[in-house]
């Protein structure tokens, strides 16, 4: 089976090869600024550039796709496991360079979303890939976004290397605790994902401090008003200390048990840049994703997961992807049901309370409450939750305040700070500044008065929302209207 | 006596005539819809306020659609001296992020050309602090422009297309509602530094031109140039083919959703893209 299918067109493979790729949701092609010059193709932009949108209303900006999907292993959720029985194929690098450069100069894409299947083993693979990127950088000179997913099992020294070609990083979770993981991907064990996941983590921070920056990758600018941001000094830290919580993230004990990669003989793999300055490391940083509904974790246990992610890593990005039922196996939900999208989406918006807000995990969810409200979004859910802090007053609150009242997100509370050291705020000017009042106005007052008379009563105030949100949810249930980009709307981050 | 009396009907009506001209009538300036026009024109309506007050004076950008006959109307032709003067006092009196403002404002394919002008009134008097005072609406109203402006450049950095001629030139057609085709190619030059390419406005009737390693220009088009090019789009380009099987591959069926691709790839701009366009 490891001879590859000869005879196939460049147009049937890309077909086999992106078909394979479609669930990984991965897509986007931010986090990193670099800009173009002579002699070489392509620049990237930090704040991300989708190219289209494909029928199912997801972004298209990576050409997303298999270098092969053969694959040795046997994961129970995946198209591509062993035991199935589809058709193979698999790119040359030249081929995939020839997509990438050319989609590239007509705009189709902003760069290489690159992902395999375990050929022979994943040593082979990973070098198989590393080539195509060198190839991809050197001789071709793309200079736009790469992408790499990682193979787990694959040397330091070729994640070091892919780490230099690329602009991010990937090595996917894919199941957020140790007993799923054996249960549903029997080739891969927790720290076969987890110490190479640490390890670029620290390559990364090493390599930014070399280049003259923080540690830390960049967050949201508003982040730094938030005394409860996940990614504060304190919190980043207090977290390394503790490692209480069993089968998860903490346990591994990441920091300090765990070498950065060696990055020495990068000179002799061909891999710095033109004028012989360092390529930095994954400037675009790490990200992983998780398959939600796939095995029986609670909303809960997957944003601790994901805090922990951030904190202990400083993933980049931590994705979500409805469980998609492609395979018949008992250990999986059965081929009928429908993809948990309304969860996918609730733990997106939770993911952008963590990111953007300064949410933990703990405030949104409990043992008690360990999963989402279907009816109402998690920042909603909180503040019903916290009726006795409301309603505030926009013209004094704090930034940390205004940002947690439903109905306002990071640029509208950026805009109130400004204006309301010029003037006195109305109703009609925060619905200017982009406040949807339709969810705000049970949570503010504005000049002393709310703007309509509503008891601050817990049972009334959610029948409203309810109803607020009741289209929303139906949409994104009967897939008419879901889109990982409608947080861009929803909580108007830019 | 009857003379006496001729005289101060004529003085009388001279009187009603200026009173009339000082309280009713408002001039209005107007011009042609280019940047260079529009500063001109705010430079000379300044002006004439200066002596008849800002509440006498407004704006339109040309076609004047409707004509009132209680008013006067004053074309204004562009002038590089005053547009200088015009850039440089908003830079230095009130900011360049103002002055962003204005430009971004100015590309818009609505008339924003009362708005600008009611913009730097605020600002000559505010300063810096103008485009932080959130609570005047014009402020506001500016930003609005700036925001569908810069939201119209960023689609189009997304949904232009490139069609090769023999791998050598790249050529993209767009439909703009604004004037971005510049700040679009901006981006182009670039990521594309050493490739020839061109965006042609299929609308204005103008293109961006880049030659490889070189500074980039604007051209306009003749019908017959028009002609010609239009032609690029049916070139037989066989990742033109692969592009569109990888588009229609990557989507996912069981999360299928054409409003919500909708909402994201606007109709009006799938004109020109490959992916939407029929097939031959
Ligand atoms: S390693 Fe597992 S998830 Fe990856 S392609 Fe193979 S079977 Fe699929």
């Amino acid at each position: 089976m490891f001879e590859l299918q000869k005879g196939l067109s460049v147009q049937e493979k890309l077909h086999i090869l992106a078909d394979a790729a479609k669930y990984d949701v991965a897509c986007t092609s931010s986090g990193v600024d670099r800009k173009g010059g002579k002699g070489m193709l392509g620049n990237a932009r930090a704040c991300g550039i989708c190219h289209s949108f494909a029928a199912d209303g997801r972004c298209i900006s990576l050409l997303k796709i298999l270098m092969t999907n053969h694959c040795v292993y046997d994961c129970k959720y995946c198209i591509n496991r062993v035991s199935n029985d589809v058709q193979r194929a698999a790119f040359t690098p030249e081929e995939i360079c020839e997509l990438t450069v050319e989609f590239y100069k007509r705009n189709y894409i902003e760069g290489l979303f690159l992902s395999s299947g375990v050929l022979r083993n994943p040593t082979y693979t990973m070098e198989k890939m590393c080539e195509t990127l060198a190839l991809l950088r050197n001789q071709y000179h793309f200079n736009g976004y790469i992408h790499v997913k990682t193979i787990p099992g694959a040397s330091d020294e070729l994640l070091a290397k892919a780490g230099c070609l690329a602009d991010r990083i990937s090595i996917n979770l894919e199941l957020p605790t140790e007993e799923s993981l054996k249960e549903l991907a029997p080739n891969k064990s927790f720290q076969t994902i987890i110490n190479p996941m640490a390890k670029v983590s620290n390559t990364i921070a090493e390599n930014r401090i070399a280049l003259g920056k923080n540690a830390h990758m960049e967050r949201s600018f508003g982040n730094r008003y938030l005394r409860g941001s996940i990614f504060n000094d304190e919190n980043m830290k207090s977290l390394e200390g503790k490692k209480e919580n069993t089968g998860m993230i903490g346990q591994t004990d990441a920091r300090s048990g765990l070498k950065a990669l060696d990055l020495t003989n990068d000179r002799e793999l061909g891999i710095y840049g033109a004028s012989d300055h360092i390529r930095p490391f994954a400037p675009a940083g790490q990200s992983t994703q998780m398959i939600i509904g796939a095995s029986g974790e609670s909303d809960y246990t997957l944003l601790q997961t994901t805090q922990r992610l951030y904190q202990s890593f400083d993933l980049k990005r931590v994705f979500y992807s409805a469980y998609i039922p492609i395979n018949e196996d008992s250990a999986l939900p059965s081929l009928d049901t429908a993809p948990p999208l309304l969860r996918e989406h609730r733990l997106y918006q939770a993911d952008w309370l963590l990111r953007f807000y300064g949410f933990q995990a703990d405030e949104l969810l409990s043992e008690e409450k360990p999963d989402f409200n279907v009816q109402i979004d998690p920042k909603c859910d909180w503040a019903l939750r916290h009726l006795d802090i409301f309603p505030i007053e926009v013209q004094t609150a704090s930034y940390d305040m205004i940002l947690r009242v439903p109905g306002i997100g990071p640029r509208s509370a950026k805009r109130i700070m400004q204006a309301r050291r010029y003037g006195s705020l109305s109703y009609e000017g925060l619905k200017k500044m982009g406040v949807v009042l339709k969810r705000a106005h049970y949570f503010i007052t504005c000049g002393g008065h709310m703007m309509f008379k509503t008891p601050i009563e817990e049972k009334y105030i959610m029948r409203q929302l309810i109803g607020a949100h009741s289209k929303e949810n139906w949409q994104i249930t009967h897939t008419e209207q879901y889109h990982q980009m409608s947080l861009f709307d929803d909580f108007g981050v830019s | 006596m009857i003379l006496a009396f001729r005289e101060y009907i004529i003085q009388h009506l001279c009187c009603v005539w200026m009173f009339y001209e000082k309280w009713d009538m408002m001039k209005i300036f107007t011009c042609k819809n280019r940047f260079e026009d529009m500063m001109t024109c705010i430079y000379d309506a300044w002006e004439y306020a200066l002596v008849y007050g800002h509440e006498n004076v407004s704006l339109i950008r040309e076609p004047v659609v409707q004509l009132s006959f209680m008013d006067e109307y004053i074309h204004i032709e562009p002038d590089a001296d005053k547009v200088k003067k015009v850039v440089r006092s908003i830079i230095k009196s009130i900011s360049y992020e103002a002055y962003m403002d204005v430009y971004y404002a100015a590309l818009s394919a609505d008339d924003t050309l009362d708005d600008i002008y009611r913009f730097l009134n605020v600002g000559f008097r505010m300063g810096p602090a103008l485009t932080r005072m959130l609570t005047e609406p014009v402020v506001i109203r500016m930003m609005e422009h700036r925001r569908k402006v810069g939201n119209e450049i960023h689609y189009w950095r997304e949904f232009t297309r490139f069609n090769a001629i023999e791998n050598k030139v790249y050529v993209a057609h767009i439909e703009p509602k604004c004037d971005v085709i510049y700040m679009v190619a901006g981006h182009f030059a670039d990521r594309m530094t050493s490739e020839h390419f061109m965006i042609i406005d299929e609308n204005r009737k103008y293109a961006v031109m880049h030659p490889a390693d070189g500074e980039m220009y604007l051209t306009d088009l003749s019908d017959s140039e028009m002609n010609v090019l239009k032609k690029t789009e049916e070139y037989a380009d066989e990742y033109r083919v692969l592009w569109d099987v990888f588009f229609h591959t990557i989507g996912i069926r069981q999360r299928e959703n054409a409003k919500c691709q909708r909402n994201m790839f606007p109709v009006w701009m799938r004109k020109h893209a490959v992916e939407f366009m029929e097939k031959k």
